[in-house]
């Protein structure tokens, strides 16, 4: 009789929760699966990195199987445009307004053609490198040498923020030593280990690293071939000072703040310097439901909220900053709108 | 004992998941071993850095070494880097041999496992030193080395120059892309093409399409008999005995030092390893006429050096923090997820986890060995399978293959179909398909370095002054072809040797 009531309640339980477990779904404008595109291929780059450490957060916040998946520039702002029901959304940088900003193809205008999503973080660790045993030891120093006629070469890859640090330098160049811009010419390549190769092959004065991927390098010794320098943080101070006291790798905070503003300058407009945050965000379809839009603002306010998330993606070297997806959308509109004049200047 | 602390119960589970799965993909044409790490990553996000290195180091391995399964099998590279198998492997099996082969596969595949771990060991630091010696020019010229073979495997050097030449040309079609230095802008199609044509022609798709469709359309054409049994046998004559490998010593030796220093040198693809290692093989074989018509020399070139790229490739992530190839590319992202930074002094940082990753490097090639070389009696059964039954499933394999490449993009499907019937009919007008996917492969970094030493040195002659290594190379590419016209006139006058009365 016990085993046949225990059946029972076994049974009932289960039909309730066949029952309810639609229905629960039902009520949320996303559940199952959501697939987290991001505008790179590569899984060892900033935008996988911030995109893992949301979608695991995401995942057991929401209940959901949250993946990230690096499918590429053109395959996910095509991923993100053909699905609108909010089971796929995309994840990425600045570039993806910069790109289009630069005229490159594949690049649509994400303030019209895609909604914004929320921001998420910063990384505060781009930096521009030079060899250890250059006489360039300086961001000052490489505007000297311009202005003083001499050529530096700066390795970039073209069509990103890459691209804007390298004209907000050429800019600075110009404002302090006019007619000398052209001096600062730039090295179009693409990986890291490309940019670094042409530091090692001195085919290159200055490269657009990482405090993430260069900073072991600062550490060797000037005779070696590899030993690098670190010359500019683009980011503000008033970011990295969010950082971590313990740096990255063996440098410290207070080590890398000798390289931002105001302690180097390379000046916007002969007044302020030029800083700049890199800055991951998502991007949605136009037509996702606003239900969809606000679930996940709400999650991820709540996982803001609960502060985990920032101490994971401290330890990672990036500086968390959640705004919601209207907030988001504003500050990123004016900051595109920055991007653009200074492109148009130094173009 | 210490370096052995990580080992438990877990680890073990976790290598010989991975072994096993990377061995599926590898072993499904289309699919590859860095599609296998990238997929199992997500899993690695709860695992601590010692499991999730054994689980992505047992798919790498399992992966690089399914590839040959059925390049031996049907003649379609599992991986790209396999496809230099399929020039001996299948004949073999044609032959009745196909268990013979696989075994003989897989014998170097170890070799080249284990070798690669072992330099990886000992020489990483020095030899990543070494690689960065190589520049754009040097690696443009590593590539125009790789691309001599179009010379020695062409049975008309003519029509294998054009085949070769005009892969190199398919491979340019698309963006010349940003994330290699590019402009942006697309090339060799018209406006309208730009929607699906942007990102090229997927290598998976065209290379399963040359090597798999067009073979089933040719056999189609033929008629496929409804008897139950295959015109394969299992085991013919001759079976596996390790004296297969007498003699073979240097080429297993060279084949994997091959591999292993292609994999050191960054943005040079583990393709490159195995048409280099079979070239040089051919090139100093005592009957380099036979290889190609299915012999155990050209098996045990190109399994060695894939294999060896392992360790190779590894040797650029945690000497220098750039991956050395595409899989270790996806891989780097587990030890950013961990909180571990790669550069030149990670190994010294970290000598824990180094040594941890070294021996599991060790115990995935053990552990690849034991599942196929048991499995191989299993394995070998495919091509019992009758044809009106095994040529469908191969085809719906290749298509799934094709649609996953890149995370489903449809157009990939029609490429594979696309240049499937290229194949078939090409092949009919004398077109030759190994040089066209070796062009086809090798076209786009060649393009790249090209290009990239001209804007940094300025000049042609760079490719011959830039350092002792370029002229050594240039000394390579020369005796290389040297070879290859001498083998092409004994062979010519052999046959016309033969054909007198």
């Amino acid at each position: 009789m016990k085993a046949r009531l225990l059946g029972m309640c076994l049974a009932l339980g289960a039909a309730v929760g066949v029952a309810a477990g639609p229905a629960g779904a039902a009520d949320k404008p996303i559940s199952g699966n959501l697939r987290i595109v991001i505008g790179s291929s590569s899984t060892g780059g900033d935008t996988y990195q911030n995109a893992a450490i949301v979608a695991e957060a995401l995942s057991k916040k929401l209940g959901i199987n949250a993946k990230v998946d690096a499918v590429g520039v053109s395959a996910a702002f095509a991923a993100v445009t053909r699905v609108s029901d909010g089971s796929t959304v995309m994840f990425f940088h600045d570039q993806s307004y910069l790109g289009h900003l630069l005229g490159l193809k594949g690049y649509p205008d994400i303030f019209k053609d895609l909604r914004i999503g929320p921001t998420v973080s910063i990384n505060p660790g781009d930096a521009f490198v030079g060899a250890k045993d250059s006489k360039l030891k300086t961001i000052e120093d490489v505007i000297q040498a311009c202005g003083k006629g001499e050529r530096v070469r700066v390795a970039i890859q073209p069509g990103g923020v890459s691209e804007v640090y390298y004209g907000a330098l050429k800019n600075a160049v110009g404002i302090r030593f006019p007619g000398k811009e052209g001096n600062l010419v730039s090295v179009k390549t693409g990986s890291q280990g490309d940019k670094n190769q042409l530091l090692f092959d001195r085919q290159a004065e200055v490269i657009h690293g990482s405090v993430q991927a260069n900073e072991q390098y600062t550490r060797l010794p000037a005779e070696d071939q590899k030993a690098m320098r670190f010359l500019w943080l683009p980011s503000p101070s008033s970011t990295i000072s969010q950082a971590n006291p313990e740096g990255m790798g063996a440098t410290g905070r207070d080590e890398l703040l000798k390289f931002t503003s105001p302690n180097v300058h390379v000046t916007l407009d002969g007044k302020a310097d030029f800083t700049f945050d890199k800055e991951f965000f998502f991007l949605y379809n136009k037509k996702m439901d606003p239900k969809a839009v606000a679930y996940l603002d709400k999650a991820l306010s709540d996982i803001f909220a609960e502060g985990k998330v920032q101490v994971t993606l401290k330890k990672a070297f990036f500086i968390p900053n959640f705004h919601p997806s209207k907030e988001a959308a504003v500050y990123l509109k004016k900051k595109a709108e920055q991007s653009k004049a200074l492109i148009a200047a130094t173009r | 004992m210490d370096a052995l602390s990580f080992f438990t119960p877990m680890t073990a589970v976790l290598i010989f998941a991975g072994v096993t799965v990377g061995i599926v993909f590898g072993a499904i044409p289309g699919m590859t071993a860095t599609m296998a790490v990238a997929v199992c990553l997500p899993m690695t996000y709860g695992l601590n850095i010692d499991n999730s290195l054994s689980l992505l180091l047992a798919l790498y391995v399992g992966g690089i070494s399914g590839g040959l399964v059925p390049a031996i099998l049907v003649n379609i590279p599992g991986t790209p880097s396999s496809i230099m198998t399929t020039m001996d492997g299948h004949p073999m099996a044609k032959k009745g041999e196909a268990e013979r082969a696989l075994k003989i596969g897989i014998v170097p595949s170890l070799f080249g496992g284990l070798f690669s771990a072992t330099v990886l060991f000992f020489f990483a630091p020095p030899l990543a030193d070494l690689a960065i010696k190589f520049s754009y020019v040097e690696k443009f010229l590593i590539i125009l080395f790789a691309l001599t073979i179009i010379a020695s495997l062409s049975k008309n050097l003519l029509t294998g120059i054009f085949s070769g030449v005009l892969g190199i040309w398919l491979s340019l079609v698309g963006t010349y892309d940003i994330n290699n230095g590019g402009n942006g802008e697309t090339r060799l199609m018209f406006g309208w093409m730009e929607g699906f044509l942007s990102d090229g022609f997927s290598l998976l798709s065209v290379l399963i399409g040359l090597f798999g469709l067009s073979v089933l359309l040719a056999e189609a054409e033929k008629g496929v008999p409804a008897e139950a049994t295959s015109q394969f046998k299992l085991s013919g004559a001759k079976t596996f005995s390790l004296s297969v490998f007498k003699g073979q010593i240097g080429n297993l030796i060279r084949s994997a030092s091959i591999g292993t220093f292609v994999g050191l040198l960054p943005g040079i693809g583990g393709s490159a390893a195995s048409v280099l290692a079979y070239t040089q093989q051919k090139n100093l074989s005592k009957a380099p006429e036979k290889m190609g018509t299915g012999v155990p020399e050209g098996v045990i070139a190109s399994e060695a050096s894939n294999n060896g790229l392992t360790g190779g490739a590894l040797i650029p992530l945690v000497s220098l923090g750039i991956p050395g190839d595409s899989t270790t590319a996806v891989m780097i992202g587990a030890f950013t997820l961990q909180g571990l930074q790669l550069g030149p002094l990670f190994i010294g940082e970290h000598l824990e986890t180094w040594d941890m990753m070294v021996i599991n490097l060790f115990l995935a090639n053990l552990v690849m060995f034991a599942i196929m070389f048991f499995a191989i009696r299993h394995i070998v059964k495919i091509i019992q399978v009758p044809k009106y039954l095994l040529y469908p499933v191969i085809v719906v394999m290749c298509t799934v293959g094709a649609y996953s490449a890149n995370s489903g993009i449809m157009f990939d499907v029609w490429t594979f179909l696309l240049f499937g019937l290229f194949g078939y009919f090409g092949q009919k007008m004398g077109l030759e398909v190994t040089p066209l996917i070796i062009g086809f492969i090798l076209g786009k970094d060649a393009e790249i370095y090209f290009v990239k030493s001209i804007e940094s040195y300025g000049s042609l002659w760079i490719f011959f002054t830039k350092s002792p290594i370029a002229m050594a190379l240039w000394g390579l590419i020369a005796v290389s072809l040297a070879y290859s016209i001498h083998n092409i006139r004994k062979a010519a006058r052999r046959g016309k040797q033969d054909a007198a009365p």
